[in-house]
């Protein structure tokens, strides 16, 4: 089998939308948007939909729209008024009568388009400045862990660890002389867990771990938790993290509804 | 009150969000001339004595962060802004909602010319826009509004603080 060649890569300035790429081509031949004939714009705009058809590019439905109205506009200024009536499509996002009202809207495009610009600033600006607030915390508590995180284990350190977890597992049989076989269908007060877990993380007003969940730390009160912990975590009501593989697990409440 | 400050700074290093001035005047039972007063000087102090920390003035109220100048190391030891950048598409749509608010989705997209709805669902997971009500009319079609969160984000005292849009 031969290997295909490599696809070539050709790299396209990226358009938000057809007002972007309509702003570009004005742009482009430095225009001032009111000298703009909207029969050479439409002409530009179809030719670059053309060219991004022939490098197989998806076109987004609406620069499809947005090139039917440049050419209804167009068709307008040809032939004078040749159908006023009924040509109103409400789905239409781009409702223009005339070039100067798309112009309007490119205008208005233009200004916001220009304001993302002072956001932008001010958002790396603010990037460097860190808080509390915004997560700090447990993002501290995740990435200082972070150096020993690892994607895969070798066979050597996977052996160590299942060998760790058989050791951990045979020490706890032991401390409490119980099989390490569970009866799972005696009844286990999950809920009475899950509305313990609720109040200590109210009390803690923060993150918890895992293991301070627990008292007596016997497998059946492990499971239980583990168990409530996960419940709890699908209907939402907890977030559970956890770093890397056997790390410890960290409790947190559940996001605050925003609003 | 002679440890003012002292307690203006606890006060702000326990807050996880923005307190307004006349929060942190009622804690102290102080005016809020006198409370503002007080907070200028532990700006200053901060800046003056070379300390990580910065009194930022955000959303309405003040905030403690770190020190701009210490992102470089920060973000070695804690990680960088892990939810990365908005796109441009998120930031166009940002603006027209910030200068215009409270306003609905089809008038965004009337704007942009683009349809948004994946870009509002973002933004509003990230917590940077909110659902305010819905628009009498037909259809009451949901308003999007930004949020605190969004002038934290950005840094800004209040939506007074954005420039004028160009005309």
């Amino acid at each position: 089998m031969t290997s295909r060649p490599d696809p070539c890569t050709i790299r396209l300035p990226v358009f938000e939308g057809p007002f972007d790429l309509l702003f570009h081509l004005i742009k482009k031949d430095e225009l001032d948007i009111w000298d703009v004939s909207i029969a050479a714009v439409a002409e530009q705009y179809l030719a670059y939909l053309r060219s991004m058809r022939e490098l197989n590019l998806d076109i987004a439905s609406e620069f499809l729209v947005m090139a039917a109205t440049l050419l209804r506009l167009k068709s307008k200024l040809l032939l004078p008024r040749p159908f006023e009536a009924g040509e109103e499509d409400e789905e239409d996002l781009f409702q223009f009568k005339s070039p100067e009202e798309l112009f309007e809207r490119l205008e208005e495009y233009r200004r916001f388009k220009e304001a993302a610009v002072f956001f932008r600033e001010r958002a790396e600006a603010q990037s460097k400045v860190y808080l509390r607030s915004t997560g700090g915390r447990e993002k501290f508590i995740l990435l200082s862990g972070r150096q020993q995180q690892k994607t895969y284990y070798t066979y050597w350190e996977g052996a160590h660890l299942l060998g760790e977890i058989m050791n951990r597992f045979e020490a706890l049989a032991a401390a409490r002389s119980m099989a390490p076989a569970i009866d799972l269908v005696e009844d286990i007060p999950i809920s009475d867990r899950s509305g313990y877990i609720c109040a200590m993380l109210d009390k803690s007003g923060g993150a918890l771990s895992f293991s301070s969940l627990l008292q007596q730390k016997n497998i059946r009160e492990i499971l239980v938790t583990f168990i409530a912990l996960l419940d709890l975590a699908r209907r939402r009501r907890v977030r559970l993290l956890q770093d890397r593989l056997f790390g410890p697990i960290l409790v947190l409440p559940a996001e605050k509804e925003c609003g | 009150m002679e440890n003012a400050k002292a307690v203006i700074e606890a006060l702000l290093f326990l807050a996880e969000e923005p307190l307004g001035l006349s929060r942190i005047a009622a804690g102290l039972g102080l005016t809020k001339e006198k409370a503002q007063e007080f907070i200028e000087e532990l700006q200053h102090d901060f800046i003056e004595q070379q300390r990580g920390l910065r009194i930022l003035e955000v959303a309405g109220g003040y905030q403690m962060g770190s020190d701009p100048a210490l992102a470089p190391y920060l973000e070695k030891a804690v990680g960088g802004e892990e939810s990365g950048q908005l796109s441009n598409a998120a930031l166009e749509t940002l603006a027209i909602i910030a200068y215009r608010q409270p306003l609905t989705r089809l008038e965004i997209e009337e704007i942009r010319g683009v349809r948004c709805e994946h870009i509002l669902d973002n933004l509003i997971k990230r917590k940077l826009i909110r659902i305010s009500g819905r628009k009498e009319g037909p259809g009451r079609p949901l308003i999007y509004k930004t949020t605190p969160d969004f002038l934290v984000y950005f840094g800004l005292k209040d939506l007074k603080e954005l420039p004028p849009l160009e005309q």
